[in-house]
């Protein structure tokens, strides 16, 4: 289970409203490579890791995948707090603001609603876990271009941050990965 | 950045480094560097922690309330923007 705490994992602290960068980021919000997809992917896959190690490994990112949804989410909100239907439009928000006034809702950065068809749980732990790694790449990949698309700094020092984070947790995922071949070379098959 | 946002940072910095060594001893159980750095963060995180509950408020809801008022709604949430 899970307890809340009542901070986020690293400060996000955007003043300046800023809707093209909204609609942008909310990609990582509920998009392909976005932290809800992630958290799913690795909290839906750990129920079928054969080892100590891989089960944590799988709920312990898929915990802090969590707090990275937090973080988007209260990047995505703070961007769009306080803006007028001019600046909203101007920042080609006005779709969304039809249909959701500025609340946060999963999509990708084209509005496209979020889908579990993002993830994939295939039982097979080698297939699951360089799903796991490719996932981190494309997540990295996807903070990176939105890191060319900001200018504010209080939106890039965060950005960075989480792109940091998808670099280590590839690295972990290739150590769970060696952990998984290693335990496959050990069965014998007959 | 105020006093308890200060003080609130301070806790999420030792909280974080936690999360990050927790990663690494998954597939590191026995790195006794790692390890020590843990019990270090884990110490510092308490003490400070502790400090920032007493002055405004429980961080999580294992926290004893006390005995007038629910104090879990008092301080800001996270997500909220500073005006």
């Amino acid at each position: 289970m899970w307890f809340y705490e009542k901070k986020l994992e690293y400060p996000v602290r955007i003043k300046k409203v800023d809707p093209r960068m909204a609609k942008y980021i909310t990609s990582q919000y509920g998009g392909p490579d976005g932290e809800l997809a992630a958290s799913l992917r690795y909290l839906t896959q750990k129920f079928h890791m054969p080892t100590k190690e891989l089960q944590a490994i799988l709920n312990d990112i898929g915990t802090e995948e969590l707090a990275h949804l937090e973080m988007v989410g209260t990047m995505v909100h703070q961007l769009t707090k306080g803006a007028s239907v001019e600046q909203v439009e101007r920042g080609s928000l006005g779709a969304h603001y039809t249909d959701h006034d500025l609340a946060v809702y999963p999509s990708n950065a084209a509005g496209v609603p979020f889908t579990a068809a993002y993830i994939q749980s295939k039982g097979d732990i080698v297939a699951d876990l360089v799903e796991d790694m490719a996932a981190e790449q494309k997540a990295r990949a996807t903070y990176e271009y939105l890191i060319n698309l900001a200018d504010d700094p209080d939106v890039i020092d965060p950005l960075r941050w989480l792109r940091e984070r998808e670099v280590v947790h590839f690295q972990r995922f290739g150590e769970a990965l060696r952990i998984a071949q290693e335990l496959k070379d050990k069965k014998k098959f007959y | 950045m105020n006093e308890r946002e200060k003080l609130l940072e301070q806790v999420m910095a030792y909280d974080f480094c936690m999360i990050d060594l927790g990663l690494f001893l998954n597939t590191h159980p026995a790195d006794t560097n790692a390890l020590k750095d843990y019990r270090t963060c884990y110490e510092q995180s308490e003490k400070v922690r502790k400090l920032y509950e007493e002055k405004y408020g429980p961080l999580s809801l294992r926290h004893m309330p006390n005995q007038h008022c629910w104090q879990w709604i008092d301080s800001p949430w996270p997500w909220v923007k500073e005006v």
